[in-house]
């Protein structure tokens, strides 16, 4: 990887950006096909990305599960439809909900992570003493952590539904008083096994998104420790934005058809 | 084991500072001086900062809610129901939610880098040294400016949102207009409205408490900063998740008798 391109201004720099990132994804591209994938550190990359944010995961999607059984039973219960609770969590969790948290959390914790990582590395010139030593900084750095969340992120998404609707299960049964069996049996009759391959198609391509735009960020930071924080902070942000733009896509090209 | 005491009793430490932390600026907002415009400042920063990302987030979520929630109204041939349940789902979790989010990944981690870098820098001593409080003077304005944008970003994100789901319903797959817009105002109340602003104003301050406690205690040249942006995110994001379920039990989720 090359020293960051020169800055444009004015409304000429969101165009140069984009610009740059395909160039990014250009070099990334050229150098995993020459110089190969180092395996081995995918495993731990893996275990970085997936192991680590599990936690946060697990308490943000509980706490998601639990406020769609709420609102949909505030919603629903107008209408006299309170057994469509089952289904109206497993249906938000499974096709929406659970993908895109799940992205938007790894991109907080371990896409933050590469960001600052990278980030760091480039303004100690460590990146460039990579380069001095023939190694090839895209491949080494962005393919492991590529190689990891395409890994991980559709294992957490599935872990993420499993906790959304058990957490949706317990608050609808034992704070709302709604049968459990009612509740299982619309949950089930929501969603097909087809909507959890769905589900880890849209982890692949945020896992994409997340690992590219971060490392991005990561590689063209500049000037000390505001470089630092704001990679950081565009990484994150820049990510979620991508992913629920595409989300809208994903999701219109898988389920809107059928309409 | 011993590693997991030590962990444990660190972590219940670094609670009790940030209680202490938050203490300390809360009873700067209530004395004087309390500096204004700083605050005013602050908010317009962190509005125009967030208010593209809130939006551009929003917009594509509203969207997809009646996308999905066409397809199985559908089923039922309950069309006319698509707007209540797009303005209800907007207004009451996703927009506050969202927008909080974005808040904590944009405004709340560029504080928390803004107070890191001071400290790396040694700016904060400097202002100590020159007898102005780095509390008072850096902190409080930042927090105020959180809690008061965060508010005003859930409307923009609100109105974002219920835009997207009309341009999905209507211009994309074609439903009546009148229908959708009629639909939405059905199932929702004043209540609904000043909800969606209680709980942001919360998230908002948990939000500029946690981002500033992490930015103003960094330590660790630039890395530290890297570390407290991502710590204020991860964290502020997980205690607003827990502190949602809450408030909206307490807000609409009766409990059954």
């Amino acid at each position: 990887m090359k020293a960051p391109r020169p800055a444009a201004g004015g409304l000429a720099a969101p165009v140069a950006s984009l610009g740059d990132y395909g160039l990014f994804l250009y070099d990334f591209a050229v150098a995993v096909l020459r110089h190969g994938v180092p395996w081995r550190e995918i495993l731990a990359q893996a275990y970085a990305i997936g192991v680590r944010s599990l936690p946060i995961l697990l308490v943000i999607s509980s706490f998601v599960g639990t406020n769609l059984a709420l609102q949909g039973h505030a919603a629903f219960r107008a209408l006299g439809g309170e057994r469509l609770v089952g289904m109206f969590v497993s249906l938000a969790g499974v096709r929406e909900l659970a993908p895109i948290i799940a992205a938007s959390m790894v991109a907080a914790k371990a896409g933050t992570e590469m960001a600052s990582q990278i980030a760091v590395m480039r303004i100690r010139e460590q990146i460039d003493a990579l380069e001095v030593m023939a190694v090839n900084s895209l491949a080494w750095l962005v393919a492991p952590r590529l190689g990891g969340i395409l890994l991980v992120l559709p294992a957490l998404t599935l872990i993420a539904i499993f906790s959304m609707v058990g957490s949706g299960y317990l608050v609808a049964v034992h704070q709302l008083g709604i049968s459990g069996h009612s509740f299982m049996s619309f949950a089930v009759e929501g969603v097909g096994v087809v909507d959890f391959w769905y589900g880890v198609v849209k982890a692949m391509v945020f896992g994409l998104v997340i690992v590219t735009v971060s490392c991005w960020y990561g590689f063209r930071a500049t000037s000390g420790p505001e470089g630092v924080g704001r990679a950081t902070n565009l990484a994150v942000v820049t990510s979620a934005i991508v992913c629920v733009a595409i989300n809208y896509f994903l999701s219109e090209l898988l389920y809107g058809g059928a309409g | 084991m011993p590693a997991l005491v030590r962990q444990t009793a660190s972590s219940l430490a670094a609670l009790g500072r940030f209680a202490w932390f938050a203490g300390q600026v809360a009873r700067r907002v209530v004395t004087p001086p309390v500096f204004g415009g700083e605050a005013l400042l602050a908010t317009w920063t962190t509005f125009t900062r967030c208010v593209l990302p809130v939006v551009a987030v929003t917009l594509p979520y509203g969207m997809v809610v009646s996308l999905q929630g066409l397809e199985i109204f559908r089923m039922f041939g309950a069309e006319r129901l698509l707007g209540s349940l797009v303005s209800v789902a907007v207004l009451r979790e996703l927009s506050p939610v969202m927008a909080s989010v974005l808040v904590a990944a944009q405004g709340g981690s560029a504080c928390a880098a803004e107070l890191g870098a001071m400290r790396i820098k040694e700016e904060l001593d400097a202002t100590e040294v020159m007898a102005v409080d780095p509390l008072r003077w850096h902190v409080v304005p930042r927090v105020l400016g959180l809690t008061l944008a965060t508010p005003l970003l859930g409307i923009a994100g609100s109105v974002a949102g219920l835009v997207g789901g009309y341009v999905t319903a209507v211009l994309v797959k074609g439903e009546t207009s009148g229908v959708f817009l009629g639909g939405m105002w059905a199932l929702m109340g004043p209540v609904d409205a000043w909800a969606g602003v209680l709980k942001t104003t919360v998230f908002g301050a948990v939000i500029g408490l946690i981002a500033s406690y992490h930015g103003f205690y960094a330590t660790g040249g630039a890395a530290g900063v890297g570390r407290a942006v991502n710590d204020t995110v991860v964290r502020s994001v997980l205690v607003f998740i827990v502190f949602n379920y809450f408030l909206t039990s307490a807000l609409f989720g009766a409990v059954q008798p």
